[in-house]
């Protein structure tokens, strides 16, 4: 099968620190 | 100050300086146990420095706090090939882009391609314009026959 690529790796995500720095 | 080491970790993240991201948000953790921001930051972190195992870790050291880590714990069982498990951390959930690109890569590699179609059928209400995923559906579509 072809390789899938990992979209998953980028759809995890930081939280917003906006409002903590 | 804890807004110091927050500002330090965002720099960290920008250089994509990611295990020295997660030392920091330990750190906040020390002066700060619990903080929600941290624990995402140091989880996530592990995740994009490809340290499955220490997110891993991260999110066990968590788990009595109440903060749902479901979906970086489902992405950490796909990457160790639990997709079981990966599955059933994603059941119930609100299918969100997330969600549902990291449940069709799970059902690719189960090879339930039916599966997997449908969950890219879902994914075009949120139209995404990404060539990764163009590449994923025609790679289903190759493996469906
Ligand atoms: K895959």
């Amino acid at each position: 099968n072809p390789i899938v690529l990992d979209m998953a790796y980028n759809a995890v995500e930081f939280p917003s620190l906006e409002n903590r720095m | 100050a804890v807004e110091d080491l927050f500002t330090s970790i965002h720099r960290h993240i920008e250089a994509g300086a990611f295990e020295q991201a997660a030392k920091v948000a330990d750190q906040v953790l020390k002066a700060a146990p619990g903080d929600e921001d941290a624990v995402r930051c140091k989880v996530v972190a592990y995740i994009k420095a490809d340290e499955i195992d220490k997110a891993f870790a991260a999110i066990r050291a968590a788990e009595r706090l109440p903060i749902d880590l479901s979906y970086y714990k489902a992405y950490c069982c796909y990457r160790q090939n639990k997709l079981q498990e990966a599955l059933e951390l994603l059941r119930g959930q609100e299918e969100t882009s997330a969600v549902l690109q990291l449940e069709s890569q799970i059902f690719y590699r189960l090879g339930r391609m039916n599966d997997c179609m449908s969950s890219y059928e879902k994914l075009q209400k949120f139209k995404i314009d990404s060539m990764d995923l163009k590449i994923n559906i025609i790679a289903a579509l190759v493996a469906a026959g």
